[in-house]
């Protein structure tokens, strides 16, 4: 079994009833057998570097999975029909999962979720974002993303540069 | 020549690679805010010659800066009207 990691863009203009849909798919196509969700995690909206489809800001999503190419594929094919999403991007993060050890850093990581939550909302926030090295965080959409401030006037490439890198 | 090495050896500060210096700092494309100081105003990557990056890391942070464009969390080239 192989790790993937696939950073995604939905439409910002969405909102979150009408994004929960699309989630709900995506998340159905990883609820397979031999495949496992790790991670959804919501960046938020975050200013892109140049425009996608004419938008300049986007609704990041990262999936953290464990599959084989053929979810991948199918996974892609579903971004790439589905006009909320504007841009997606798989990376291989590992050739070979152990799926047990995959499991322990679930329940880690949701134990630790749940100990930090009754604990100040900032530590907790603080602690996630050194462990999982993002820069913004489903708690902490707005504060933490201010991330690329020169919007730059770049177009033709989004059209190129789509797919598994 | 020996003579000569050792001339501009005088002049110039060694650079040393930050990631192997630092350990904790980790190469991410998902975090931009780090490959920002490897990259020009122009969002061009710097030269191992000029950052001092070792070539293993040089690598790393190529390939991350490039995913990093491709999700448009860096500019492929940024306009200068900003600075």
């Amino acid at each position: 079994m192989r790790r993937y990691e696939t950073v995604f863009i939905v439409n910002p203009e969405l909102s979150e009833e009408q994004r929960q849909p699309l989630f709900d798919k995506l998340n159905g196509l990883i609820s397979g057998d031999g495949c496992m969700l790790v991670k959804f995690d919501e960046w938020g909206p975050k200013k892109l570097a140049y425009e996608i489809k004419r938008h300049a800001r986007g609704y990041y999503v990262l999936m953290d999975f464990c599959g084989d190419g053929s979810l991948v594929r199918e996974i892609e094919r579903n971004m790439r029909l589905d006009d909320r999403v504007l841009k997606y991007m798989t990376v291989l993060q590992d050739t070979a999962v152990d799926i047990e050890a995959v499991k322990d850093e679930i329940e880690a990581a949701k134990e630790q979720e749940s100990k930090s939550e009754p604990a100040e909302q900032a530590i907790g926030e603080s602690t996630e974002k050194e462990e999982s090295g993002l820069t913004g965080t489903v708690g902490a959409p707005a504060s933490e993303t201010k991330a690329p401030e020169n919007t730059p006037e770049t177009r033709e490439q989004e059209e190129q540069e789509h797919g598994t890198i | 020549m020996a003579q000569f090495k050792r001339k501009r050896r005088l002049f110039r500060r060694r650079k040393i690679c930050r990631f192997c210096a630092d350990s904790s700092l980790a190469i991410d494309y998902k975090d931009p805010r780090t490959l920002r100081f490897f990259t020009t105003e122009r969002g061009k990557i710097i030269p191992r010659r000029v950052s001092g990056n070792c070539a293993k890391h040089q690598r790393q942070l190529t390939t991350a800066i490039k995913r990093a464009r491709t999700i448009a969390l860096m500019p492929y080239a940024a306009t200068l009207s900003h600075y």
